[in-house]
C-alpha cells in the first residue's frame, strides 16, 4: 500500500495538468463547434470539396461536421492521442524512474517482492488513467450535451470513451513492458512514444491508403475507430478479443521480464 | 552459526567480469571486512545477496535461506546502505525516513529521533538541498532505522568527516553489541582494522584472501624509506621479508613484511639522514598479493 500512495502522490501534479490539458481541448474545440454550425450545411459542402487525403490527415474521414457528435468524433482522434500519450508514459515512467533516479537500491532492498511493487505501480497508473477517462467522459459528455441541441450523445460519448479507456490501457503496459524489458531506463519512455507514434501513423496511412487496410490489426488506433463506435456498428467483437489478449499479454510480460533480470544499479 | 554463507557465487554482466566463483561465511554477531581495490566486485557481491542482481552461478544464503528465492523475507531483518545514496530528491528526510519504516511492520518513530539525533541530522530539510555527506547519514540512519539482524554497508565512510566517521563506527559497535552482524565493505585497510573481526580481500571479482584482523595484523607490511649519507650497496636491504625493493641514489624504499625488529636493527647499523616507516596503503599490498598470484 506504501508504494501505490507513493506513486499517487508523485503523479498528482502530472495528473492535474493533463487534466486541465483535456478539458481546455474540449471546451475550445466544442467552442469552435458553436461557430462552426452556424454556418450551416454549407460546412459539409466546404468538406466535400476537400481532398479525401486531407480529410483523412485531418481525422475527419467521414463525419457530418454539422451535428454535435460528428464533430466529437473528429476531436476523439486527438483526445485519443492526448490520452495514449499520458498512458505510455506514464507506463514506462513509472517502472524504469527507480532505475534512472537511482532510487532502486533503496526500494528494492526492502521487504518486498519485485512482483509486490509492480502491482502497485500498475494499480497507480490504472487509477491515473482511470481518472484522466473520468475527466475526460464527463466533461466531453457537458460540452457536447451544451451544444447538441437535444441529439441523444449519451450512448455515442459512452462508446468512443470507453473505447479510449481500452486504448489507455493498451498503451500504459506496452509502456510498462518496455521499461521492463529496457536495461537502460531512460531509453524506455522514448522508444514508448515511438512505437505509440508510428501505430498512430499507420492508422492514418490506412486511412489514407485502402491496400494497406489488411494492416489494421497492429495498430490499436483502428480498433476504435470513431466512425465505427458512433454508427450503429458499435464494437468488434474480433477488436474487443485482440485487445484483451494484448493487455493479458503485456501485463504477464511486464511481470515475467521485470522480475527475471538484473536491476540497473 | 554463519548469518552468510556464499558459495561459489559468479556473476557476469554479459561478456564482463562481475566476480568469479567467490565464496566466504559470516559468522552470527561478528563484524566482516570485505575490502579491495575500486571495481574488484565488492558492490556486485552484496548486491547480488540483497538480489538486486541474480547470480550466473553459484548461490548465497542468509539465515539459512536462499537469497534470491526468499529475498523479501529476509530483507525484514536486513539494513543496507549503498554505496552512492540517491533518494526520492522531492522528499523531506523526514518523509523519506518514513517511507523507509513503512516497509518494516514496527513502529521506527523513536528510533528515527534517535539515530538522527546522534548522526546530528536535521529531519525537516529537502533530500535535494543535501550535501553529499548529509545524504550519507539519511542513508546511515535508513539503514539501522528497524534494528536489522543483519546490517550490509557498501563504503559506508566515503563521504562523511572523521568526526561523523568516529561517530558512525561508535553506532555500528553498539548495535554489534546489542547481536547485530555487520558486514561492510571498504577500500580503505585502516578502518577495517581498526572495527573488523575478520576480513575477505578480493582482487578483480575473485577472493585472494581471507582471514583474521589479528593475522592479517601479524603479517603487518611496512612501507619503509630510508636516506642514507652515503650510497648504499644495492643488496644491503635484499633480505627475508623485503619486496619491492627500490634503490635510487641515497633513498631506498622497500615494504617489509615480518619481525620488525629485524629490518629496525639493519637500519641502525648504518649512517641514515632520515627515515620513513608508514602504514602501505592497500593498493601497495595487493600489488604484492599480485605479484604472488602470478
Amino acid at each position: 500500500m506504501n508504494v501505490f500512495k507513493r506513486e499517487m502522490r508523485a503523479n498528482r501534479k502530472a495528473l492535474i495538468i493533463w487534466s486541465i490539458g483535456v478539458i481546455l481541448m474540449i471546451a475550445s474545440s466544442m467552442g469552435k463547434y458553436a461557430g462552426l454550425s452556424a454556418s450551416g450545411q454549407s460546412i459539409n459542402d466546404l468538406l466535400a470539396e476537400m481532398p479525401q487525403s486531407l480529410k483523412a490527415v485531418m481525422g475527419m474521414g467521414t463525419f457530418d461536421l454539422t451535428m454535435a457528435i460528428g464533430y466529437f468524433g473528429v476531436l476523439f482522434i486527438y483526445l485519443a492521442m492526448m490520452a495514449t500519450i499520458h498512458s505510455a508514459m506514464l507506463g514506462a515512467n513509472i517502472i524504469s524512474k527507480e532505475e534512472r533516479d537511482k532510487t532502486a537500491e533503496f526500494l528494492f532492498s526492502k521487504p518486498i517482492s519485485r512482483n509486490r511493487i509492480i502491482s502497485s505501480k500498475l494499480l497507480a497508473s490504472f487509477v491515473n488513467i482511470l481518472i484522466l477517462n473520468l475527466v475526460t467522459f464527463v466533461s466531453s459528455i457537458l460540452m457536447v450535451q451544451k451544444y447538441s441541441k437535444g441529439e441523444a450523445v449519451l450512448g455515442d460519448i459512452t462508446r468512443l470513451i470507453l473505447g479510449m479507456f481500452i486504448l489507455q490501457l493498451i498503451f500504459l503496459f506496452i509502456g510498462t513492458v518496455i521499461a521492463a524489458v529496457c536495461k537502460h531506463p531512460k531509453t524506455a519512455p522514448t522508444l514508448a512514444a515511438g512505437i505509440l507514434l508510428i501505430t498512430f501513423m499507420l492508422s492514418i496511412g490506412i486511412d489514407l491508403n485502402n491496400r494497406l487496410e489488411k494492416l489494421k490489426y497492429l495498430t490499436p488506433f483502428k480498433y476504435f475507430d470513431a466512425k465505427n463506435l458512433i454508427s450503429s456498428q458499435g464494437f468488434e467483437p474480433v477488436y474487443m478479443i485482440l485487445s484483451v489478449l494484448l493487455i493479458a499479454v503485456l501485463l504477464s510480460a511486464t511481470y515475467v521480464f521485470y522480475k527475471h533480470r538484473d536491476l540497473n544499479v | 552459526m554463519n548469518v552468510i554463507e556464499i558459495n561459489n557465487l559468479t556473476k557476469n554482466y554479459g561478456k564482463e567480469r562481475g566476480i568469479i566463483d567467490v565464496s566466504f561465511n559470516v559468522e552470527e554477531k561478528e563484524i566482516f571486512g570485505f575490502i579491495g581495490p575500486n571495481g574488484a566486485g565488492k558492490s556486485t557481491t552484496l548486491r547480488t545477496l540483497l538480489a538486486l542482481i541474480y547470480p550466473t552461478s553459484g548461490s548465497a544464503k542468509i539465515f539459512g535461506k536462499d537469497c534470491i528465492k526468499y529475498g523479501p523475507e529476509i530483507k525484514k531483518e536486513i539494513g543496507y546502505l549503498p554505496s552512492e545514496v540517491f533518494y526520492y530528491d522531492k522528499m523531506k528526510v523526514i518523509d523519506l525516513l518514513k517511507y523507509s519504516a513503512s516497509f518494516y511492520k514496527k513502529d521506527c518513530s523513536k528510533r528515527i529521533s534517535e539515530l538522527a539525533d546522534a548522526m546530528d541530522l536535521n529531519l525537516n530539510k529537502k533530500i535535494d538541498d543535501l550535501s553529499f555527506g548529509n545524504k550519507k547519514k539519511v542513508g546511515i540512519v535508513q539503514g539501522l532505522l528497524h534494528e536489522p539482524k543483519l546490517i550490509i554497508l557498501d563504503e559506508p565512510t566515503s563521504g562523511l568527516d572523521p568526526l561523523m566517521q568516529q561517530k558512525f563506527f561508535e553506532l555500528l559497535q553498539e548495535e554489534n553489541k546489542k547481536g547485530a552482524t555487520i558486514l561492510f565493505s571498504s577500500h580503505i585497510l585502516g578502518e577495517v582494522q581498526r572495527m573488523c573481526n575478520r576480513v575477505a580481500i578480493i582482487k578483480e571479482g575473485r577472493i585472494i584472501q581471507l582471514e583474521k584482523i589479528s593475522a592479517l595484523q601479524e603479517n603487518n607490511y611496512k612501507k619503509i624509506r630510508v636516506q642514507t649519507t652515503v650510497k648504499l650497496d644495492e643488496n644491503y636491504f635484499n633480505i627475508d621479508g623485503v619486496s619491492n625493493l627500490v634503490v635510487s641514489q641515497n633513498m631506498i624504499s622497500f615494504l617489509f613484511k615480518g619481525n620488525i625488529n629485524t629490518i629496525m636493527k639493519k637500519i641502525s647499523e648504518i649512517e641514515i639522514i632520515n627515515v620513513w616507516v608508514e602504514e602501505p596503503d592497500l593498493e601497495e599490498i595487493f600489488l604484492h598479493f599480485y605479484e604472488k598470484g602470478a
